[in-house]
């Protein structure tokens, strides 16, 4: 519930138009490569899930902290995209700033299916835990598709 | 008649009576099966992405998608079951025609722009259960867009003259040499779900270089990937159980995720297969030889 609330105060910082001159000495290459390893570590927390849950590798508990891991990289979601902060090697499109009431509702999506995905890791049987990965993956897809550059 | 004789007769029509409504009952379930079918392999075919427009609004298959290419921009035609402005006349062999030999109910010659190159490997059942889901929807009245195309294509004889040079209709034939997960691979990856339509290179005259099978195009401004084997440039790290998740979630094995068209793909298309339709795309892709991207 705690984190619930906090993933809202958060989405709405982002809706709100928070700015990098919020915090006085964030450049905006600063938050940009902030932003970058925030989702290079939810990456490796997903890439590192994504296997476990396959049964590719032995869940020797790992899978806990991994989806904490997650959960608290998303938590920070709503406070890595100040205006402004679109520099460098950032592969945010124009659309975050332009639709943020949209992005912010996606964060939040991420952001609880982030917990819904601890609960499970925590309690859950195989099921449970491949049913809120997978909807997990749906939520950051959601923003993948229309909020970053396409890859290739 | 006697009182025995009445209760024969009537415990006699009591049975048929039964027999004929589980007939019926049997018969509409057989025919929920038969959509049921026809709206999965709807899905396979990757009908739904092309011919419903890009916007938060459209109505599913009525056409309007702009597709881009060197020759121009084709609009994906409605293919509700509208009388006038769908394909709500076409009979079951006007639409086998259409998907195996590319040929409209009036005879003309559609442009490659439709799939029809790898849809005429698709099995005549499997085209009719599509027909017959397609036709269970609501008719949607919506004229199709004109094509908007060089000069040198605007003609219908020009796709004719195309297809006269680039085209073989012909029906997929399994590999005996190879087991049945793979020729349902084979099947899905090169003629229902017509992969390679984006994913195989194509010469100056847009035809497919399939000594060059999955090695990597362009669509529009976009790159498409190589999914080839090779190791670098294509997905040969990729396990198995890597593609089929990510057919079914969009999510690379590194944790990243797919969006563009392929993020389209997953979700009209390939997330909505069985697992064993994906694994059975993945043995496939797993097959081919790597390449380098040209």
């Amino acid at each position: 519930m705690v984190r619930k609330l906090i993933s809202i105060s958060t989405a709405v910082a982002v809706t709100m138009g928070c700015s990098i001159h919020a915090a006085a000495d964030t450049t905006p290459e600063d938050a940009a490569d902030y932003r970058i390893a925030i989702m290079t570590t939810l990456r490796g927390h997903i890439g590192a899930s994504s296997m476990t849950v396959r049964g590719l590798v032995e869940d020797r508990g790992q899978l806990v902290n991994h989806a904490q891991g997650l959960a608290n990289s998303a938590m920070e979601l709503g406070n890595i995209f100040p205006e402004g902060s679109n520099v460098g090697e950032s592969e945010a499109l124009p659309l975050i700033w332009e639709e943020s009431e949209e992005f912010a509702a996606a964060i939040v999506k991420v952001q609880d299916a982030s917990l819904e995905f601890v609960e499970a890791a925590e309690n859950g049987d195989a099921e449970a835990i491949g049913g809120a990965f997978r909807s997990l993956g749906m939520a950051c897809r959601g923003c993948h598709d229309r909020f970053r550059v396409a890859h290739d | 008649m006697t009182g025995s004789a009445l209760r024969t007769i009537e415990s006699k029509l009591t049975a048929l009576l039964t027999a004929a409504m589980c007939l019926a009952a049997v018969d509409a379930l057989a025919e929920d099966d038969f959509l049921e079918r026809g709206k999965y392999l709807l899905y396979a075919g990757g009908c739904i992405s092309c011919h419903t427009e890009d916007s938060d609004d459209a109505l599913p298959l009525a056409g309007g998608r702009a597709l881009e290419s060197p020759f121009g921009t084709f609009f994906s035609p409605n293919i509700t079951p509208h009388r006038e402005t769908g394909i709500g006349n076409w009979s079951d062999d006007e639409f086998v025609a259409a998907l195996w030999e590319g040929v409209s109910p009036q005879g003309e010659h559609y442009y490659p722009a439709f799939p029809y190159t790898s849809y005429t490997g698709v099995a005549r059942e499997d085209l009719v259960a599509m027909k017959a889901y397609l036709f269970s929807l609501e008719p949607v009245d919506k004229a199709s867009k004109e094509h908007d195309l060089a000069w040198y294509m605007s003609t219908r004889l020009a796709a004719g003259a195309w297809k006269e040079l680039n085209f073989d209709a012909a029906r997929f034939v399994p590999d005996a040499a190879r087991d049945e997960q793979w020729n349902r691979g084979a099947y899905l990856v090169r003629h229902l779900g017509h992969c390679g339509e984006c994913h195989t290179p194509r010469s100056m005259l847009g035809v497919l270089q399939m000594d060059q099978e999955m090695a990597g195009s362009h669509l529009g401004d976009e790159s498409v990937p190589n999914i080839t084997q090779h190791r670098v440039d294509g997905i040969g790290r990729w396990s198995a159980s890597d593609i089929e998740y990510f057919l079914d979630l969009g999510m690379l094995p590194d944790g990243d995720f797919a969006g563009s068209s392929m993020g389209e793909v997953i979700d009209d298309n390939t997330s909505n297969l069985t697992r064993e339709d994906r694994l059975a795309i993945a043995a496939y892709l797993k097959s081919v030889p790597p390449r380098e991207t040209p």
